[in-house]
């Protein structure tokens, strides 16, 4: 069948995209048994089939129970996320055969979620967001269980001509989260993903390493076609499986839009003709592809576990867990900016991590505790640029993050204290940053020790200056003249005469006064 | 050594004076030691099993070993627990590192479990010497232990008879004296059943009251570990050793464990016996019924109160049963695709997955077990969930409000267990009229409360006199009364 259209009777198409997010949860016990969680740092590189037991194996007469921790995390995420917390959850079985899945069947949440009914705003790339914000509903969230994995390889990358089965990964506790299909480009699915990653990370809920699975996303992607004739069309929805990175999230849907409006226009297929398809993302050709036609849609035989007991969440259970819900990402980074004035893009990168987050925020408590503290805008800001530029810059070297440099919160505030006073040459920041992380004495003690406190001498100060425009007379009189890019030589020629130990912006500011005013 | 005798006009009854309660005394008074008891117990064994075929496997060194340690331990003046000097069958399905544990299936024929049931090591702490693994019917389906794998297990009342099922292995090894108790498990009266037929007693207790870690799973909201014993008190402390939370199994109950004989049988005069209408009907043989009533009698003589009671819904009970226990099994048995252990069919060349999981299911699983898990599917898939298995859920939920309104009236619901004594071998192949063995028992499954079976004397058919079981029911985690209770009319029913 043919439509008969061409790309000529299209008047508009709009996306409309869902989105389900798979999140492997950090605990170091499977969600129920106690074998060790490859998802947790400490087992990630664990050999195959080695966090196996009775359970994990299915072997005859095991049982499983609940980790209550998985439970508390997921409350968590589900909280983060404004979802209503079921006072009452179940299990379910979903039964089906398949050789990474050794009881044949799944336990997961069928029809009563631990999360449900939530919302965030994320800022919107669409036009038609609201003051550039869009508000992605949250259906659900439920907690599951990993399956194992398949491979046709053995370790070291040989090819194998038979399947082999790792449980390892079976029984991980699996976080599923199922948004409305509230977006409308492929950009906010991105930022709602990056997002969602952030914050989970930030829960301490899981490592939240792409590479490693620990975040799968899975896009259910349709259009809406209008056509110059005044018809509407929607194409069938198509779930893209198992997608691990932002970039494969972004291509994938927009691959998508463009195949299914090519798709309609040679096929007529639309909405409700046919099954669900499900196609998978091709990372090196950059396209999506098939994967199944749903045609005989799994049966999945759901019904509650004999095994486990429901899930009752009372309110004190609640109120714990919503007590050690820390301040989140999107509110910390909004009063980041208004309070340190800080860009978007620090805000994020400080957030990023917590512990970076954390370490952030002592030097910042670290300075306004000191006498004469600074106002709160200059603590921040100061905070921030030292730890994303130098000190990351340093961490950098070592493969490690800003605060771990071995530099103390305390000695951050100092240094930013003696760098405000005019104390220390800006160009001495370095070295006592290295000073500082390999000992424990105050900043100001280690700049003593290493003569890199400014003079303070006027006298010597005022003949340096001169002596540097009796030297340079040209680049004086350009300074005279207006032309700020000559003072950088009399600057430099003043550093070289104070053997460093000159404040760079003090001699800047004496120059210009002495030559302008 | 007791050999229960077939001669028509003997009792039934077990000597009162020789159970495994006085026979442990006896251990620890120094009389005999646990060894020597073994080894008549294996000699009954060896001599028993060609023609009753109540082991599937004797575990004979481990067994020694265990019986010479607890010995060592009693000469020693250790306490090596209640149960030091018993000797204790236990029904295959249930998981020991010693042997296999098959289920009485093929698919599991070779099958060695890496860890100990809880029970197992509940058994062992508490000093018992296991002795071996008793048939069963295939992954306990079935109501007379001939759908196991390795063949019918006999009634030692009338050797061309079936012992009940499914722990039809374990009631023999008790009524024949090969074991002093038996482990066995009920998902539908698959130890009260076999215990009428044998003429022991056989005691479900309360669903959550013992761990089902380490038993292979049939229908995982029914099944309950419990023993087969000589005696009601036996059956308390069997009970007392094996019940109590497990954080291995999440069903379990933290209710306390209390000592349910401390107070001895329980008074008659202040005793209220309901009389379920629907238990005595016209389809139950006629020994049954002139039995029932010459005990009811008793009771009335000695004081207690007879209250008539109505079960309407007992006869939904096998409908509602064969929904959810083979929808259970259906998804329990999944595991078994001959991938990881197991029976796996022999790989063809070319064959895919699917087959070789459709050949290892066919050729491992017998026609029973087939029928369970096709029937179990067809009641979970889309469709006909709500018309089978939600239906069901329902009616189970209204048979547990029936039982609460029902102890509102009576401590305890006395009726037969089954209703009639053994079958012959093979009388009973038709699935329907095989599961309505289960009528009077499945309902205790189904809601969850505890329930026994005491002897209740001999009937005669075709000039055979066999054993027939009383049933004791009571209100969940009513233990400490339901064993007072049938202690009680234990003693009444030898006389009556």
């Amino acid at each position: 069948m043919t439509t008969g259209l061409t790309k000529n009777d299209i008047a508009s198409t709009r996306l409309i995209v869902g989105l389900e997010i798979h999140v492997e949860l950090s605990t170091r016990s499977k969600m129920f048994t106690r074998a060790a969680n490859p998802a947790c740092p400490e087992f990630e590189n664990a050999e195959p089939n080695t966090l196996v037991d009775p359970l994990v194996a299915a072997l005859p007469g095991s049982l499983p129970v609940m980790n209550r921790r998985a439970v508390e995390m997921s409350a968590m995420v589900g909280m983060a996320l404004g979802c209503s917390i079921a006072e009452h959850a179940k299990w379910d079985r979903k039964n089906y055969a398949y050789p990474d899945l050794p009881k044949g069947y799944q336990i997961s949440q069928y029809d009563l979620p631990l999360c449900f009914d939530g919302a965030i705003d994320i800022p919107s790339a669409s036009p038609g967001a609201d003051g550039g914000m869009r508000r992605i509903g949250i259906t659900r969230a439920h907690l599951e269980e990993d399956t194992g994995k398949l491979s046709h390889e053995l370790p070291g990358g040989i090819r194998y001509s038979g399947s082999l089965v790792d449980l390892n990964r079976a029984g991980t506790p699996l976080l599923e989260i199922v948004t409305e299909p509230d977006f409308d480009c492929a950009e906010d699915v991105v930022t709602f993903a990056r997002e969602l990653r952030s914050l989970c990370r930030f829960l301490g809920v899981t490592e939240g390493v792409m590479q490693k699975g620990h975040m799968r996303f899975e896009p259910n992607i349709n259009l809406v076609i209008d056509t110059t004739d005044g018809r509407e069309f929607r194409t069938p929805v198509v779930e893209i499986k198992n997608l691990n990175s932002f970039r494969a999230v972004d291509g994938a849907i927009r691959h998508e839009t463009e195949r299914q409006l090519d798709e309609f226009l040679s096929t007529g297929r639309v909405m409700g003709m046919g099954m669900k398809q499900t196609r998978g993302w091709d990372d090196e050709r950059l396209v999506t592809v098939l994967q199944r036609e749903k045609e005989d849609a799994h049966d999945y035989r759901y019904f509650p576990d004999p095994d486990l007991v429901p899930v009752e969440m009372d309110e004190a259970w609640k109120g714990r867990i919503r007590e050690s819900i820390p301040e989140l990402p999107i509110a910390r980074r909004s009063r980041y900016r208004e309070e340190f004035g800080l860009p978007e893009k620090d805000a994020f990168a400080l957030i990023d991590d917590q512990g970076l987050c954390r370490f952030f925020e002592r030097t910042v408590d670290a300075q306004l505790a000191a006498t004469n503290p600074p106002s709160l805008r200059e603590a921040g800001h100061e905070s921030a640029k030292l730890l994303l530029n130098q000190m990351a810059k340093r961490a950098n070297e070592s493969g490690i993050v800003a605060h771990e440099i071995g530099i103390t919160a305390e000695q951050v505030g100092e240094l930013l204290a003696l760098r405000r006073s005019g104390e220390i040459p800006t160009q001495a920041i370095d070295r006592l940053l290295k000073l500082a992380s390999e000992s424990p004495l105050s900043v100001v003690a280690l700049a003593e020790a290493n003569d890199l406190l400014v003079v303070r001498d006027e006298g010597a100060i005022e003949g340096w200056l001169a002596e540097a425009v009796v030297a340079q007379p040209k680049a004086a009189e350009d300074v005279r003249n207006g032309k700020d890019a000559a003072l950088g030589r009399l600057v430099g020629a003043v550093m070289k005469a104070s053997g460093g130990q000159a404040d760079a912006k003090d001699v800047r500011d004496r120059l210009l006064a002495m030559l302008r005013d | 050594m007791t050999t229960p005798s077939t001669d028509p006009n003997s009792s039934s009854f077990f000597d009162p004076g020789d159970d495994l309660t006085t026979r442990v005394q006896s251990v620890r008074d120094g009389k005999t030691t646990t060894s020597l008891r073994l080894e008549s117990m294996l000699t009954a064994a060896e001599s028993t099993n060609p023609s009753l075929h109540a082991f599937h496997e004797v575990l004979t060194d481990f067994a020694r070993a265990t019986a010479a340690s607890v010995d060592a331990r009693l000469a020693a003046g250790e306490d090596p627990g209640p149960l030091a000097g018993s000797v204790i069958a236990v029904k295959d399905n249930i998981c020991t590192t010693e042997g296999r544990t098959t289920c009485g299936s093929r698919m599991l024929e070779n099958y060695r479990s890496p860890f100990d049931a809880t029970v197992i090591t509940r058994l062992l702490d508490a000093g018992a010497t296991l002795i071996g693994k008793t048939n069963m019917d295939e992954f306990a389906m079935g109501s007379s232990t001939e759908t196991c794998a390795w063949g019918p297990v006999r009634n030692p009342h009338g050797i061309n008879r079936v012992p009940g099922g499914s722990s039809g292995g374990s009631a023999v090894a008790v009524a024949a004296g090969i074991a002093d108790a038996a482990l066995g498990s009920d998902t539908g009266g698959s130890i009260r059943q076999p215990a009428a037929f044998c003429g022991c007693v056989g005691f479900k207790p309360t669903y959550g009251r013992i761990s089902r870690f380490g038993l292979v799973a049939f229908g995982s909201s029914l099944d309950q570990i419990g023993p087969l014993t000589r005696s009601v008190r036996d059956a308390a402390a069997i009970y007392e050793v094996l019940a109590g939370v497990d954080s291995n199994d999440a069903t379990t109950s933290d209710l306390p464990v209390e000592p349910s004989m401390a107070d001895g049988p329980f008074d008659p005069a202040s005793l209220r016996v309901g009389i379920p209408r629907e238990h005595y009907t016209t389809r139950n043989h006629p020994g049954v019924t002139e039995r029932l009533e010459r005990i009811i009698d008793s009771l009335r003589a000695v004081g207690a109160t007879i209250i008539d009671i109505d079960l309407p819904l007992t006869d939904y009970g096998i409908s509602t049963y064969y929904v959810i226990a083979p929808a259970e099994a259906s998804s329990n048995l999944s595991r078994y695709d001959g991938i990881r252990y197991g029976y796996r069919a022999d790989p063809r060349p070319g064959e895919g997955l699917e087959e070789l999981y459709a050949r290892t299911r066919s050729e491992g699983f017998g026609p029973e077990v087939q029928r369970r898990i096709m029937l179990g599917t067809y009641v979970l898939s889309a469709g006909y969930y709500g018309a089978y298995y939600k239906r069901a859920l329902q009616v189970r939920r209204l048979i547990k409000q029936e039982f609460d309104a029902a102890f509102t009236k009576c401590d305890v619901l006395l009726g037969p267990t089954s209703p009639h004594p053994a079958f012959q071998i093979g009388a009973k192949l038709e699935p329907i009229s095989m599961y309505l063995n289960d009528v009077y028992t499945v309902n205790a499954n189904i809601a969850g409360i505890p329930a026994i079976s005491i002897p209740g004397g001999m009937v005669e058919e075709n000039g055979e006199a066999l054993p027939i079981g009383l049933q004791l029911q009571a209100p969940a985690f009513h233990e400490t009364s339901l064993l007072r209770i049938a202690s009680t009319i234990e003693s009444l029913v030898r006389s009556a």
